[in-house]
């Protein structure tokens, strides 16, 4: 594991040394650049509009680390390119990493984008559903991988989960639309942009409301990376910090940003302007305003704690390092 | 018009063709219309606009996948001739090479994606190689069929100008290949499109997958049918260019067979058993192998030991078993019925078109459309018209099995010979004496081929739909494993999958050498 690590590492270094010297970035090497790569949780979109910022600004370059931001997919699970090294970070979730965690692989959680769980219960406003007990006797749309997500919402909120119907769907809007389902459980920021975009309002319930505490979009690293590799997570984690503040500043000049850095994502620019928006009020708070982003508490950790066990996967604090945050921020 | 012009010039019904394109695209624009509220299919005049609006982001994104699924198409099919050659010239070892390319073409592509992403890292080779898998086993099948369609009496030629098995292969056997290479070639086309779409889930940065994905996520109708439309056009043409292709090559009538060559070795007792230990030994030791040479983490890469431990030693070995196989017995509902109904069709139409030749220019359009629409593009549009329940799943289960299928019982029913059907003829045997007797024998050998090769086919159907649309079954296992790191359930779903796909191939076979033996025994050399 260790020789491949070194292996791959020596490899991705090389090529991309090659590619600054065939960009004419030659003298530019006297600083060092190390090559490291990032590993998306998704399509490229404005869902990683802070990491984007910290690229187009330089904001990694100028620590010396070539930061590669390597796109995900619906096929494309985040952990086994962190575990091989392929990655020196990857954007998970707490609930994945800690599946990912009892199946052996040394994840360590370094930062939290997405300070509430992005999971909504998404509705049309002639038949909303406000409240968890608004479940009751409704039809909801969802990946039946979900299930515990919703089990754990019930329980939080005293609701009967056999009185909701659930009705297996693939991941979209249409349902809903067609009235095969009365609600979705999806992400506050796609599903419900898609339906604004098309000129339908729609009601969002956000789970994180409702007890439903679980960090998202997580910065995770191996032990190994941070034993051994300390400096250039905390060069990585300060770039996207000074990007996501940046990106917080003006979110118009990101999804911009977006669009313009991925022209063949087939990425319409006001979708982006509302996505962008809509993820504000999820990544920042009173708590990161006073610590800076991707911070968490002892509270919050706890909060987490207790939610991760309703879903089957008890955790113990040691998930959460904040040694590289706390650098980071000079804390 | 003889069976071989009704292979070969698929178009040719200039006026039919128009026809049914036209009556096609009224169809489409009056669904369309009609379900308009459902934000499900986009009508034609949508999509062109689509496409006039967005030339330059659909043809970007075409040249990408378009690249990755040609070099696949060439690598697979690469693959195949070699594999076939080696069969061929050392007869032994075909139990043993078709059984590891088997073994190969059932890896699910929900399983396997990932791991070659993490292989080679961000680039195209997953989205190649996901296409040259695709591909490989579809020309590989038909072309070993093809290199025994060949009459004794040619070896004998070889064999008295004191030529050996070289020659028998480069000038005998290989020209007899070619129509069964096409056939294959045929088939691989639509494939290696859509194994390169597949492919760009794992983390492509651009290519039609992906602009699919995000159409899909954004409501955006006329984009979804946009995309699947140019997939279409495109598998279309490929599919009509081979066809020109091949009817400058294959100018002469098909042999006759009337004795089957001498069996080159009699086979032995046991000779089945030993080469599935065999294949076994070879893909454990390969497995291990190569994950062990790469290095790769034993938390996703699970070794053979890792399996067997999970399913039989550990202590909830019970537990993941009883998971696997509830899933299993979910996914078997869909997918034989699915299977069964896509062989007859297939069959069906083929025998349909032979004797009504004049279908032809309407229903090969139409059926070579219904396979090349990517099938992660039709699978909400099939489940709302037939509802979430089986139907869905097993009409598209059906329709993956159904097109090569039909195009290898075409090309079959294009090899009977035309000395045999000259004597039909001149006994003034009508078209239907003719299909019974000649045409429907003739097209046993491709038959079978078309029906083993699409067991691991509707596997791969039935798993896709589960796991982009129904969230059912063994598919939707899979995916649920990769995305909570449960790599264990991951690789033994993979090992059983694998596993049934290759014992339902030999069941096919069992059946197939009983009907070969009076119909076809040269294939049974």
């Amino acid at each position: 594991m260790t020789s491949t690590f070194s292996r791959r590492r020596l490899l991705a270094t090389g090529a991309a040394g090659l590619g600054a010297a065939s960009l004419g970035l030659g003298p530019r090497r006297a600083q060092a650049q190390t090559a490291v790569a990032l590993q998306l949780s998704w399509l490229h979109s404005v869902q990683f509009g802070g990491s984007y910022i910290a690229q187009d600004r330089g904001f990694w370059r100028e620590a010396g680390l070539e930061v590669a931001l390597l796109s995900g997919g619906p096929n494309a699970p985040v952990e086994p390119p962190v575990v091989s090294g392929t990655a020196l970070i990857g954007i998970s979730a707490a609930d994945y990493t800690a599946a990912a965690v009892a199946q052996g692989a040394p994840f360590k959680i370094l930062g939290v984008a997405m300070q509430k769980n992005p999971f909504v219960v998404a509705s049309l406003p002639v038949n909303p559903v406000n409240t968890p007990a608004d479940l009751v006797g409704k039809r909801i749309g969802m990946a039946l991988a979900n299930m515990p997500v919703l089990q754990a919402l019930c329980t939080l909120n005293g609701v009967d989960v056999a009185a909701i119907e659930v009705i297996p769907t693939q991941y979209s809007a249409q349902p809903l639309l067609a009235g095969e389902v009365d609600c979705l459980l999806c992400w506050e920021t796609d599903l419900p942009v898609a339906m604004a975009m098309q000129g339908v309002d729609s009601v969002t319930m956000l789970l994180a409301d409702h007890g439903y505490a679980l960090h998202s979009q997580t910065y995770i690293a191996t032990d190994d990376s941070i034993a051994n590799h300390r400096a250039d997570l905390v060069a990585l984690m300060a770039g996207e910090v000074r990007g996501w503040d940046a990106y917080r500043a003006d979110t118009d000049a990101a999804a911009d940003l977006t669009v313009r850095m991925f022209p063949d994502a087939g990425l319409d620019l006001p979708t982006q302007k509302l996505q962008a928006t809509r993820q504000v009020p999820l990544m920042f708070s009173d708590l990161t305003d006073a610590n800076g982003f991707g911070w968490w508490s002892d509270e919050t950790v706890a909060a987490n704690i207790e939610t991760l066990a309703l879903l089957g996967r008890p955790v113990t604090p040691d998930l959460w390092d904040r040694s590289i945050l706390e650098e980071v921020h000079g804390a | 018009m003889t069976m071989a012009a009704v292979v070969a010039a698929p178009a040719r019904g200039g006026f039919a063709t128009a026809l049914a394109l036209i009556g096609f695209l009224a169809l489409w624009e009056t669904a369309a219309r009609g379900l308009s509220g459902a934000y499900v299919l986009a009508a034609p005049s949508e999509v062109v606009v689509y496409i006039a609006n967005n030339a330059g982001l659909l043809g970007r994104a075409l040249a990408v996948t378009l690249g990755h699924a040609a070099v696949g198409f060439l690598l697979g099919n690469l693959a195949a001739l070699g594999l076939a050659a080696v069969a061929v010239v050392w007869p032994r070892s075909q139990g043993v090479v078709t059984g590891l390319a088997l073994l190969v073409f059932c890896l699910p592509l929900v399983a396997t994606g990932p791991i070659l992403r993490v292989f080679f890292g961000p680039g195209p080779w997953p989205q190649i190689l996901l296409a040259a898998l695709a591909v490989y086993y579809t020309t590989l099948i038909p072309l070993l069929v093809g290199l025994r369609a060949v009459p004794a009496s040619w070896f004998d030629l070889v064999r008295s100008y004191g030529r050996g098995r070289w020659s028998a292969l480069v000038h005998v056997r290989a020209v007899a290949a070619l129509p069964y290479l096409f056939a294959g070639l045929q088939i691989a086309a639509p494939a290696a499109f859509l194994g390169a779409m597949v492919g760009e889930f794992t983390g492509a940065e651009r290519g039609m997958g992906v602009l699919t994905i995000r159409a899909m996520r954004a409501l955006d109708v006329p984009m979804t049918w946009a995309l699947a439309s140019v997939a279409t056009a495109v598998a279309i043409a490929a599919y009509l260019a081979l066809g020109w292709v091949a009817r400058r090559v294959l100018r002469d009538d098909p042999p006759v067979i009337l004795a089957a060559p001498p069996l080159a070795g009699a086979r032995r007792p046991f000779a089945a058993v030993g080469d599935i230990a065999i294949v076994t030994g070879i893909a454990l030791v390969l497995w291990w192998g190569a994950l062990e040479w790469a290095g790769l983490s034993r938390f996703f890469a699970k070794r053979p030991a890792d399996v067997f431990e999970a399913l039989v030693l550990a202590p909830d070995a019970a537990a993941t078993r009883a998971t696997l196989f509830a899933a299993l017995a979910e996914t078997a509902v869909f997918l034989v019925p699915g299977y069964l109904a896509g062989l007859v069709a297939g069959a069906g139409l083929a025998i349909l078109l032979v004797l009504v030749p004049g279908l032809a220019g309407l229903v090969m359009p139409l059926a070579i459309a219904l396979r090349s629409v990517p099938i992660v593009t039709t699978a909400p549009l099939v489940v709302l018209l037939l509802g979430r329940g089986a139907v869905g799943t097993v009409v598209l289960v059906a329709v993956m099995v159904f097109f090569p299928t039909f195009v290898a019982c075409l090309h079959g029913l294009g090899r009977a010979p035309g000395q045999v059907m000259d004597v039909m003829r001149s006994y003034a045997a009508g078209p239907v004496a003719r299909l019974v007797r000649v045409g429907i024998p003739a097209m046993a050998p491709a038959f079978f081929a078309a029906a083993r090769m699409n067991v691991p086919a509707a596997i791969l159907a039935v798993t896709v739909v589960e796991w982009l649309a129904t969230g059912k079954g063994i598919g939707s296992l899979m995916a649920l494993s990769a995305s909570l790191s449960d790599y264990n359930m991951l690789w033994s779903a993979v090992v059983i999958v694998s596993a049934l796909s290759a014992l339902g191939y030999g069941a096919v076979g069992l059946v197939e050498a009983r009907v070969l033996r009076t119909y076809a025994p040269e294939q049974l050399a």
